[in-house]
């Protein structure tokens, strides 16, 4: 059952290397390269949601789905911060510490929701004695 | 916003290094090994965020994933630990292989429809830009002669407290519901008889 994630990031593979392709020619990184760790990420964190059983690891692939987001956030804003010169003269309004600001606020969502997430965990085990999570089925019908 | 040398080599090892560790986070047998690769994806992404020059989130990724979240999460394993899954005849997966591989192609559709007009709507300003990055290095290099602070924290502090007052207050409140709420969860039974 690796083969999911292996196969995940295979139907990935090939559309990553056709964006790359522009990029073959000069290897630093940019905002795109960024965006693709990011989207790999995001990738790897659905993947685990939607095979693991356990439902700890669950959890812990929902925070590897808010880091890729952060990660998204904090490189665009310092894109705009780069760029904000040349995106000011096309009349545009850049702010690039919106970025930083709303990465902290998903921090904050995402501890509480880990703090609340675990004891509905802790309180599930305490009366099933499971945490796999084809086993709660209790509202089920 | 290119990075340039050592700092592209840099990029490359610690999305690699991140990359891995997110695979294993996922593919670990046991909950606490995964809760280790978690936090050096962790410490990856936060490095990531120094290379993009934004300390505060940095420090703050450190701060409440690694040393809050992450001591939470293997609180809960250690007091949920069946050692079940040592086994090799427990299942690690749900059956869900099709749901998944599905999801995985439409995630890399969207990926790629939304990526292709998208490189050629973010060049044109970065090579427009490249002067600026250049004096920003050659800045940073003589500020790092003297005092080599970055106004991140500064900058990140005072939008926090200004533009975002209001969602920065409802923000604490949702911590302390959240609070309330997993101590309410997590409590016992003889607890709850002798609070009721």
């Amino acid at each position: 059952m690796i083969s999911i994630i292996i196969g995940a990031l295979a139907y990935v593979a090939p559309v990553l290397l056709q964006a790359q392709q522009p990029f073959l020619k000069r290897f630093e990184p940019t905002l795109i390269n960024f965006l693709m760790l990011s989207f790999l990420l995001f990738v790897v964190g659905v993947a685990g949601v939607l095979s693991r059983r356990n439902i700890i690891i669950i959890f812990m692939s929902i925070e590897l789905i808010l880091n890729a987001v952060n990660l998204n956030l904090i490189a665009f804003s310092r894109y705009l911060e780069l760029n904000k010169d040349a995106l000011m003269a096309k009349g545009l309004a850049v702010n690039p510490l919106a970025g930083p600001v709303f990465t902290i606020f998903i921090i904050v969502v995402a501890a509480a929701e880990a703090a609340v997430g675990l004891g509905i965990v802790i309180a599930m085990f305490r009366n099933r004695e499971t945490v796999a999570i084809d086993e709660i089925d209790l509202l089920k019908w | 916003m290119q990075l340039h040398g050592w700092e592209a080599a840099l990029f490359y090892v610690l999305a690699i290094m991140t990359l891995f560790m997110a695979v294993f986070v996922v593919t670990a047998r046991v909950a606490v090994h995964s809760a280790l690769f978690l936090i050096s994806t962790l410490v990856n992404v936060a490095l990531l965020f120094i290379l993009l020059r934004a300390e505060f989130v940095a420090g703050v990724q450190i701060l409440v994933y690694v040393g809050g979240v992450m001591v939470l999460f293997l609180f809960v394993i250690m007091l949920v630990q069946t050692r079940a899954e040592e086994e090799a005849r427990v299942r690690l997966y749900t059956g869900q292989t099709w749901p998944a591989v599905i999801i995985a192609l439409l995630l890399a559709v969207s990926f790629y429809f939304a990526m292709n007009p998208a490189q050629a709507a973010f060049r044109p300003p970065e090579s427009a830009t490249t002067t600026p990055v250049v004096a920003e290095s050659t800045e940073r290099a003589t500020a790092g002669a003297g005092l080599n602070i970055s106004k991140d924290t500064q900058e990140v502090g005072e939008q926090l407290y200004r533009q975002a007052a209001l969602p920065f207050e409802v923000a604490s409140l949702l911590l302390l519901v959240a609070m309330v709420g997993a101590v309410l969860l997590a409590r016992g039974t003889k607890q709850e008889k002798y609070y009721e």
